[in-house]
């Protein structure tokens, strides 16, 4: 099983990296920047699944980490040195100090109350992002430089810019996949399935707890970085509660504590958004919320699920056998 | 949305005269009636069923909604006020038998979840259906204009609405207290499996109490789509209202619902004269704090 996730993972890797080479000729630009949404939104669920997925503590504020992490971008490219390390670093800094503490507060509550809770906090940065004239009130920011690499290098073309959040992606799923498969990450999966018992055996639960939330922050943030880099504005919209809510729809339809799978429900909801809407125009929310419905009525575990279902069953045919048989 | 930039925190006139307070007063009571039949039902069928119904906030946009077109097929208030809530606590009845119903006894955040998804699907059908401009619904004639309440002169339908909600949550709490419906709910926030036991089925409960709730909720939206303008995110607003309620009274508390429906009225009516900017930012503050230092809600009666 691993073998054979190693070998799609590389697989698709390859696609990835080919694939702009195709543009203009098989197929237009706008793929390109779809992708790259794919990969900005990935390394965000990505930690996003580390938090809610491997620990069972769903954020209803994740935007407030993507925000931080887009404003600090956007306020150091503007205002200090265009080059893309300082706005990142800054935000990841800033995002440090902000997850710390707010790891420190949320990490008393828990379930229903730990969505109340971030859900509040986040609030509270859209309402300061949406009214603090400083950094644009609710215009935002506007007229940002396109970031270089290093002086004399830019990352204006959108070729450059989607290899380098390629490589962003790629490391974050290492990182990722590291840390599930460490030591730590077995606790976590221990804290999410019972938390008195994993408490019993010794481990500080509420230490591992903040330490995945400022994790799963920072991730938040290098992606919230990267959408600045991809999009020369931000608006408070980067802070609004919707936007975290589009987080759990696409950690949802992947299915949660999987990382493959979120990534999915990312590039899903992504793609979907951008089909339905030349289909269905105004009505394709209305779709997606459908589908998502269905999907939590008919497979809570998402697609990753569904695919599990199958192959656990068999095949394809087996699971259609079994069904009728039933 | 707020656009007031946050420097000029302390406005010249802050100081009040008598009747502004006095006026401020009862919009908030006006305002926090109606918060309390939105937050109380909520709140209840967490307390009895466990679901945290998100959609809770849809309920009351199309309840507005259907009344507002109801208003405009009959002409009639009245009948509006009578039809749209039976018309979305059948809906409720609908989502109750054939998604929630299949969610019992699961994770508390699927239901969640589930709820969320269909906001999300009410809300799209609401701007594809009446679109994004915000509405009023007509109230009758002798309701238009002003009272003179001891000298302060007050919009008459808003004394309607106050006095009309106000009794309803009086009907409720007399329900709740005294009949026997309202024992098996008390029983069941405390109890539910106990409450299975003594042989009452708890599933007609749930679906009873989960349409009766969407009922209450689209009467609230009716007034208050009277009372102010309907929008297609009315939803969000009442349902960050109602839990920012419940996360101050505590979850399952009826009393508490009713309390922290008020304080959020008061708060909004005088908040928004005193320090428009900032009004938002403290009820934030003051859910994340009620979160932080009592979990469990300031008036949870457990």
């Amino acid at each position: 099983m691993v073998r054979f996730r190693k070998f799609v993972e590389v697989a698709i890797l390859l696609f990835l990296v080919l694939l702009p080479l195709g543009s203009d000729r098989l197929f237009s630009d706008f793929y390109i920047a779809l992708f790259l949404r794919i990969f900005i939104f990935g390394i965000l669920i990505l930690g996003f699944d580390l938090l809610s997925g491997y620990c069972g503590l769903v954020s209803f504020g994740h935007a407030m980490f993507f925000g931080t992490g887009a404003y600090v971008a956007a306020i150091a490219w503007k205002y200090l040195n265009n080059c893309v390390w300082l706005g990142i670093l800054l935000g990841l800094g800033l995002n440090t100090i902000i997850g710390y503490v707010l790891a420190l507060l949320c990490v008393r509550t828990r379930t229903i109350y730990f969505v109340f809770l971030t859900f509040a906090f986040s609030q509270f940065f859209f309402v300061t992002a949406n009214s603090w004239r400083l950094i644009g009130g609710a215009d935002g920011i506007a007229g940002i430089p396109s970031p270089t690499l290093i002086p004399g290098i830019s990352l204006g073309s959108r070729t450059g810019f989607y290899y380098f959040s390629l490589a962003f992606l790629v490391i974050a799923y290492w990182v990722a996949r590291r840390i599930v498969n460490s030591h730590f990450g077995r606790v976590l999966e221990g804290i999410r399935e019972n938390e008195e018992r994993a408490k019993f055996l010794g481990y500080n639960t509420s230490l591992m707890i903040r330490r995945v939330f400022l994790i799963s922050g920072l991730f938040g943030s290098l992606a919230g970085a990267l959408m600045t880099g991809f999009q020369p504005f931000v608006s408070p919209y980067y802070y609004h509660w919707s936007l975290s809510g589009e987080f759990v729809i696409m950690e949802i339809l992947g299915g949660m504590g999987t990382l493959v799978g979120p990534l999915m429900g990312t590039a899903i909801v992504i793609f979907m958004g951008d089909i339905l809407s030349t289909w269905f125009k105004e009505a394709w929310m209305l779709c997606l919320g459908a589908i998502y419905v269905i999907c939590i009525l008919y497979s809570p575990e998402g697609i990753t699920g569904i695919i599990k279902n199958i192959s656990e069953t068999g095949g394809l045919m087996k699971l259609l056998n079994r069904l009728r048989t039933n | 949305m707020i656009l007031v930039p946050l420097s000029p925190l302390i406005p010249q006139d802050i100081v009040m005269t008598f009747s502004m307070i006095m006026t401020n007063l009862l919009y908030g009571v006006t305002i926090g009636s109606t918060y309390a039949l939105i937050a109380s039902g909520l709140s209840i069928i967490f307390g009895v069923m466990g679901v945290l119904n998100f959609a809770h906030g849809s309920f009351v946009m199309l309840g507005a909604y259907t009344g507002f077109t109801i208003v405009k097929l009959t002409g009639n208030f009245w009948v509006s006020l009578f039809l749209a809530p039976l018309i979305i606590a059948m809906l409720g009845g609908i989502i109750e038998r054939f998604m929630v119903c299949r969610l019992y006894g699961r994770h508390v955040l699927l239901t969640l979840f589930l709820t969320f998804g269909l906001s999300m699907v009410f809300s799209s059908a609401v701007l594809l259906i009446w679109g994004g401009v915000p509405y009023s619904i007509q109230v009758p004639y002798y309701f238009k204009g002003f009272i003179n309440l001891f000298g302060i002169y007050y919009p008459k339908f808003r004394l309607f609405v106050l006095v009309f909600s106000c009794l309803l949550v009086t009907f409720l709490w007399i329900f709740l207290n005294r009949s026997r419906w309202g024992l098996v709910i008390r029983a069941g926030l405390f109890d539910i499996e106990t409450v299975e036991a003594f042989g009452v089925d708890i599933y007609r409960v749930f679906r009873l109490l989960f349409i009766f709730c969407s009922g209450i909720a689209a009467v609230a939206g009716v007034i208050i789509g009277a009372m102010r303008s309907i929008n297609p995110v009315m939803d969000v607003d009442f349902i960050t209202v109602a839990l920012i309620v419940i996360v101050i009274g505590g979850l399952g508390s009826f009393k508490g619902a009713l309390i922290g429906s008020l304080i959020l009225g008061l708060g909004e009516a005088f908040g928004a004269q005193a320090i428009p900017g900032l009004a938002k930012f403290v009820t934030w503050v003051i859910m994340a704090a009620v979160l932080l230092l009592r979990p469990e809600g300031l008036f949870s009666e457990e």
